[in-house]
């Protein structure tokens, strides 16, 4: 075993870290809910850096790499499809937008004119939506931009896949997202923390909130570290306990984020919510907690 | 990134798992409950590290030199777990060998390498620990016991407790404190533990019989020669001792191990139909693999050589988390393992409950995160 990045993997980050660090310290005053950038999304097509799951070598582990990265990012993009399109044998010039068949009223991502829609229940199909297909929903809550499935289309490819192979890559998916969404977030609290001053001295020299950032610090490392060895082994119950020490974490340290703010994490000219609210988005996914601690039994002990 | 075995480290378990088959009696699992420092484990430890010795598994990540096989820190993750999942059949010289041997290797004089060393390797000695004190836990370098030089001896008088093997060592592996200074007036002394003035009074512990002592020290007369390292340099040597020794136990592999025991107990009975055991479970399972999967990175740190610094306490963090929802779970969906229906998850369940304590609390690792992690700024004092 050895769990030191290839020098592939060194490169490709190294290079992607340089795409990303102008958007990293873009201004963010005022970004809003759902903050996307059209360049940064083209920027990462030219790269083709979210193809890189396609290519043999590299596969879906430098794919989820790449995906923790780039959710550090303020700026939303489509990262799922670089996790799922090797699978489905399609293009990532598309978002990838994932539904059930018994969760259809749920609010989807990226759904918008154009995108594909991955229909997952007894059997894996997809179409490309149209726009009387779906309806925008410009106030959600969560930092992405997302919109409802109004209609499937009648005719669908038929993906010759199995459908909880589709679900082991969306939780590969869901827990390499989650990963780089809590690194972030974590960040931007001890930062604000170690600055802010009461009672003459830093926030964060407090017992109180050393201790439950150091318990995210643990959740958020084991996190990268599950999500890692899931994309990288593709194994379902890997996959699995990935997606719900995910859910799980989300859980542990969003609101103790926000709470650890004051003030300051209740307003949108911080970015905090922009990690915050996507982990929001994640949390539900795939039926949640219960769902995938199912999952993980049923992977491991049938 | 490879999150595989090579097919030479798989082997190396296998071997190492067959080795426990055929050698572990067969009322085992019954018999470890006796506790890892208990008399009976004690003597057994012995004779089944002796066996270890003659198959180079007891010291294998040793130098090529002094008995070892010069094996990386991965063969020596796959030993501790396999053996630690069997219930620990080397007792308290688990200790010896992962930690206190590299220690002498590192900074003992010729004369204390060829004194303690070879015992070590063969499997014949006990070694206790004694730093913590009654009024020093957390804050080690508080620590009291005295030791005055007069001429080429020094004089020790003093208190330790929660000492583990006190009973049974044969050599003391001792911090005292030498002069004033908080952290550079401590140093170490190898004490045997016959010595004229040693009085070592058990603990009854919810662990088993034998694991903890204390050990009362009366102008107790030690050779300047038995002094590892310079005066005074106690702390940066337990430094790199703990480097050997930071990610501790891998109590994540005997949890895990428990939890599939457990749940093969409830099929068997016909008690895991509901959603809410297998929640339960799942949620448990997550933990292990969450605790193994941080420590492996440590591991693989420093197998490429790398200081493993502060994250060595997130993954310990991680396995306290992990210890305690399993123990949950037998404890609510299982609670006749707590009686004595099953030996292999009470021998969990009793060794369980010293994860957030023993080698540093819980929350001492997290103001390590805190610090050296994330760096946040510290407590004031
Ligand atoms: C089974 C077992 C075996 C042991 N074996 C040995 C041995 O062989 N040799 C040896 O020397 N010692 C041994 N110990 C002792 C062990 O190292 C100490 O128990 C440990 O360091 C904690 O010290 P303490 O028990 O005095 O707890 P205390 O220092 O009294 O702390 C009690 C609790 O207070 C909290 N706390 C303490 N400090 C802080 C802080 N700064 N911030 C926030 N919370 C804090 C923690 O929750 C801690 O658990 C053993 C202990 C056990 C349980």
């Amino acid at each position: 075993m050895d769990l030191s990045l290839s020098a592939d993997q060194t490169a490709i980050l190294d290079a992607l870290d340089a795409l990303a660090r102008p958007y990293a310290s873009a201004p963010l005053h005022d970004a809003g809910f759902a903050l996307t950038s059209a360049a940064l999304d083209r920027a990462l097509q030219e790269g083709g850096f979210l193809d890189v799951g396609l290519d043999e070598d590299l596969g879906i582990g430098t794919a989820a790499l790449i995906v923790e990265r780039l959710t550090r990012l303020p700026q939303a993009t489509p990262l799922t499809s670089a996790i799922i399109a090797p699978l489905l044998g399609v293009e990532t010039t598309a978002p990838i937008c994932l539904i059930e068949t018994d969760k259809v009223h749920r609010p989807v991502r990226f759904l918008a004119e154009c995108a594909r829609v991955v229909v997952v229940g007894d059997t894996v199909t997809s179409f490309i939506a149209t726009a009387t297909q779906i309806r925008a929903e410009p106030e959600a809550l969560f930092a992405y931009p997302v919109g409802t499935l109004l209609a499937r289309a009648d005719t669908r490819e038929q993906h010759d896949i199995a459908p909880e192979t589709l679900r082991t890559h969306w939780r590969i998916a869901l827990a390499t997202e989650a990963a780089g969404l809590l690194a972030a977030a974590l960040e931007s609290v001890c930062a604000h923390t170690s600055e802010r001053q009461q009672f003459g001295r830093p926030l964060a020299s407090f017992q109180s909130m050393r201790h439950r950032l150091a318990e995210c610090q643990v959740r958020t490392n084991t996190l990268y570290w599950l999500a890692m060895k899931a994309a990288h082994t593709l194994d379902p119950a890997d996959a699995a306990l990935a997606a719900l020490h995910a859910q799980e974490s989300t859980r542990v340290c969003v609101y103790d984020f926000h709470q650890f703010m004051g003030a300051m994490g209740m307003s949108l000219e911080h970015p905090l919510h922009l990690w915050t609210y996507r982990l929001k988005y994640l949390f539900g996914e795939l039926g949640g907690r219960g769902a995938n601690a199912l999952a993980v039994a049923l992977s491991l002990w049938g | 990134m490879d999150f595989r075995w090579t097919q030479e480290e798989a082997a190396f378990r296998a071997r190492i798992s067959d080795f426990l088959a055929e050698s572990l009696p067969a009322d085992w699992e019954r018999f470890a409950q006796h506790g890892p420092a208990s008399p009976a484990l004690t003597k057994y430890a012995e004779e089944f590290c002796g066996r270890l010795a003659e198959q180079d598994l007891l010291t294998p990540h040793w130098p090529v030199e002094l008995g070892g096989l010069g094996l990386d820190p991965w063969h020596q993750t796959i030993l501790a777990e396999e053996m630690w999942i069997a219930g620990e059949p080397r007792g308290g010289q688990y200790m010896n060998i992962n930690w206190i041997g590299p220690t002498l290797i590192r900074y003992g004089t010729e004369a204390q390498k060829s004194r303690y060393l070879p015992p070590i390797a063969e499997g014949r000695a006990l070694w206790c620990q004694g730093f913590s004190e009654p009024g020093s836990g957390s804050d080690l370098a508080s620590l009291r016991t005295r030791a005055v030089l007069e001429g080429d001896t020094y004089r020790v008088s003093g208190q330790k407790i929660w000492t583990s093997y006190a009973g049974l060592a044969d050599t003391c592996f001792l911090l005292c404190r030498t002069s004033e200074d908080r952290k550079r007036g401590i140093s170490i002394l190898l004490v045997p533990m016959d010595s004229a003035g040693i009085t070592v009074r058990q603990i009854p512990s919810l662990i088993g019989q034998g694991d903890i002592h204390e050990v009362f020290f009366d102008d107790v007369a030690v050779p300047v020669s038995a002094r590892l390292g310079d005066e005074g340099q106690a702390w940066e040597i337990i430094g790199f001792s703990l480097t050997n020794e930071r990610l501790g136990i891998p109590r994540y592999a005997l949890a895990r191990a428990a939890l599939d025991r457990a749940v093969a107990v409830l099929q068997a009975q016909g008690e895991w139909a509901g959603e809410a055991v297998k929640i339960e479970a799942g949620h448990a399972a997550a933990l292990c693999e969450a605790a193994r999967v941080a420590s492996y990175a440590i591991v693989s740190a420093r197998a490429r050589g790398e200081t493993v610094g502060a994250q060595a306490s997130s993954a310990r963090y991680a396995t306290v988390m992990a210890e305690r929802r399993v123990c949950e779970f037998i404890t609510e969906y299982l609670p006749e393992a707590l009686a004595d229906a099953h030996s292999y998850l009470k021998m969990h369940h009793q060794r369980g409950i010293v994860a957030g304590i023993a080698a540093g609390a819980a929350e001492i690792q997290l103001n390590i995160i805190a610090s050296d992690v994330l760096h946040l700024p510290r407590e004031p004092r």
